[in-house]
């Protein structure tokens, strides 16, 4: 074992390391914070957006300072066929603290690596750790490159396709897991405020739903940067597997989609990424700590697929947060076994794994209505179509058009079983 | 928005690969066996193909680490003779610059 110890070693430099290691120095810890990609951030991607009480938990006040990218103020949902689609458009003015941002990670978590090392954290990145080093049942340090380094704690913070915490957490699979695939195209700062009828500094969220999963579990995003469009799918893996759709295919044909197309309009890409994102929810939580040792963020499984959002930063902040205050809990008290770690899941209990639970159904449910990506977009667009066409033919009370195309597109008792289904996991 | 070839797409990304030491390894002759090659159109990238043989092909360069084929191969998942799916080292692989 090398001569330098520290008292807790943070694997991962994502947000949910990145949040731990930050709080730990900042109350004084020795904590070494590794990294497998060059930077902190160049390995990790996400939609996305953020919600800011997180960053305001972890770091009152400063992350004002943190590049994020603009504040979400324009909601859309797009329900799409092939050819078209039907949006609904919102414009909300959002009080600060319940504000959400649009990011771009590679920015921001470099910045969070800044004020862990800040703070007083000792980062290395460029490293892999290969193994968790467990001595008697209880984790001691880890092995990276040819070096062990001993800790009294070791937080795992390694993402959803992480290799260490499948040790003890078990492994995620098709089944617990979507794959994620994101462009990012450069359109010109007042060119998307024009396209998205946005004020400066001002961002939309988008989802869509239907055509741009070719009727499989998932659906597409796309959220405004400063000065590019950040567009993409999200596609359960089990049932891409079952489809053979070529996941190429989704993502080529997403920003050619006439309602996206004008949207993305002479933009450039500037790059083109795929990470996966837990899905399993409440019933697939792997362990979450054990003697000498706590799994947060991604690697936890830490995600709530909302049915129209991925949520896992915020998730991943407060789980690092958590993390952190129970190590030093454990460290004062020299115990670093679970029974004094399991403090870290009591916390996520009060917080994280309650709102894992209010959507504990949704999973199931989007996985087991298949009319959500395909019928009812149709549908949608349908009614639509009917009630602005006017071709001379005698006009028809908008009640009876709705009756019309939800008759042609589907059974009644098909739509109630499922918006029952529905209303009870949404 | 320009439609691109997969290779014109990668292109603009950043990589340091490892042109010798191949962080995922797969076994092409074993892969004659496998009865769903999901890999071929799970994977975000094309980095898996058919030569004219009908054999699978695989190359690691261009690979963005998303780790998919390590979930549809069931070889991959287990680690099976001739089949592993590592990190690349010393941070080596995609450097993604807007995440
Ligand atoms: C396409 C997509 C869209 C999403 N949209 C949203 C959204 O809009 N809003 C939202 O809140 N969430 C969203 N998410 C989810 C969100 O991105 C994740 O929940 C979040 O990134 C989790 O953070 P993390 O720190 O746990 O993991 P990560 O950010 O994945 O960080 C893990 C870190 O560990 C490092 N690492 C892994 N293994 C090792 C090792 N062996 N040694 C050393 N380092 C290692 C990695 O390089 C990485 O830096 C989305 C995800 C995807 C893929
Ligand atoms: S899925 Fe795995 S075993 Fe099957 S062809 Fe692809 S790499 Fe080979
Ligand atoms: S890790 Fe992802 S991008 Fe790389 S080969 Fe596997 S599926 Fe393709």
């Amino acid at each position: 074992m090398s001569n330098e110890r520290f008292q807790v070693i943070v694997v991962g430099a994502g947000l949910a390391g990145c949040s731990a290691a930050y709080r730990l120095a900042k109350a004084g810890y020795a904590v070494l914070l590794i990294e497998r990609g060059k930077a902190a951030g160049a390995k990790n991607v996400s939609g996305g957006r953020i919600y800011s009480y997180a960053l305001e938990a972890l770091m009152p006040g400063e992350w004002h300072d943190a590049p994020l990218e603009r504040q979400v103020a324009r909601e859309m949902l797009m329900l799409m066929t092939d050819e078209g689609a039907v949006t609904v458009n919102s414009l909300f003015s959002q009080e600060l603290q319940a504000a959400s941002y649009t990011v771009l990670r590679s920015k921001l978590d470099d910045w969070m690596r800044k004020k862990a090392e800040e703070a007083g954290a000792m980062v290395i990145t460029g490293v892999s750790v290969t193994q968790i080093i467990m001595k008697g049942g209880k984790a001691c340090g880890v092995l990276a490159g040819d070096e062990e380094l001993e800790a009294d704690i070791v937080i795992c913070a390694d993402g959803a396709n992480s290799l260490l915490a499948a040790g003890f957490a078990g492994k995620v699979s098709t089944e617990t897991a979507a794959l994620g695939v994101k462009m990012v195209v450069g359109v010109p700062e007042q060119d998307i405020q024009d396209r998205f009828n946005l004020a400066k500094g001002q961002g939309a969220a988008c989802l869509m739903v239907g055509g741009c999963t070719k009727g499989l579990a998932g659906g597409g995003f796309l959220y405004t940067n400063k000065e590019s469009v950040s567009l993409g799918i999200v596609v359960d893996s089990a049932a891409l597997k079952g489809s053979q759709v070529r996941v190429v295919d989704l993502i080529e044909q997403l920003p050619l989609h006439p309602a996206i197309a004008p949207l993305v309009k002479g933009g450039q890409l500037l790059e083109y990424s795929a990470h996966l994102i837990p899905e399993g929810g409440i019933g697939m939580l792997p362990t979450l700590y054990g003697d000498g040792f706590m799994i947060v963020g991604d690697a936890a499984g830490l995600v709530v697929n909302s049915g129209a959002t991925v949520r896992g930063m915020d998730y991943a902040i407060l789980s690092g947060i958590f993390a952190a205050e129970t190590a030093g809990k454990s460290i004062a008290a020299e115990n670093f076994s679970a029974s004094e770690l399991k403090h870290y899941e009591v916390m996520l209990r009060q917080q994280v794994i309650k709102d894992m639970k209010t959507f504990k159904n949704v999973h199931a449910f989007m996985k087991s209505t298949p009319g959500l990506y395909t019928t009812y977009p149709e549908m949608a667009e349908s009614i639509f179509k009917n009630i602005f066409t006017v071709d001379g033919r005698p006009a028809r009370r908008i009640s009876k058009v709705i009756l019309e195309s939800v008759r042609r597109h589907c059974s009644f008792w098909q739509l109630i079983k499922d918006s029952i289904k529905g209303g009870s996991a949404l | 928005m320009k439609k691109l070839s997969m290779d014109d797409r990668l292109a603009i990304n950043k990589f340091d690969s490892a042109d010798e030491t191949p962080h995922i390894i797969v076994n092409c002759l074993e892969c004659k066996s496998c009865t769903h090659k999901a890999c071929l159109y799970a994977c975000p990238a094309e980095r898996y193909r058919l030569n004219d043989m009908g054999e699978v092909l695989f190359d690691h360069v261009g690979c963005l680490e998303c780790g998919h084929c390590r979930l549809v191969c069931e070889r991959l998942y287990s680690s099976s003779m001739g089949y592993s799916w590592n990190h690349p080292e010393r941070g080596r692989g995609v450097i993604f610059r807007q995440g």
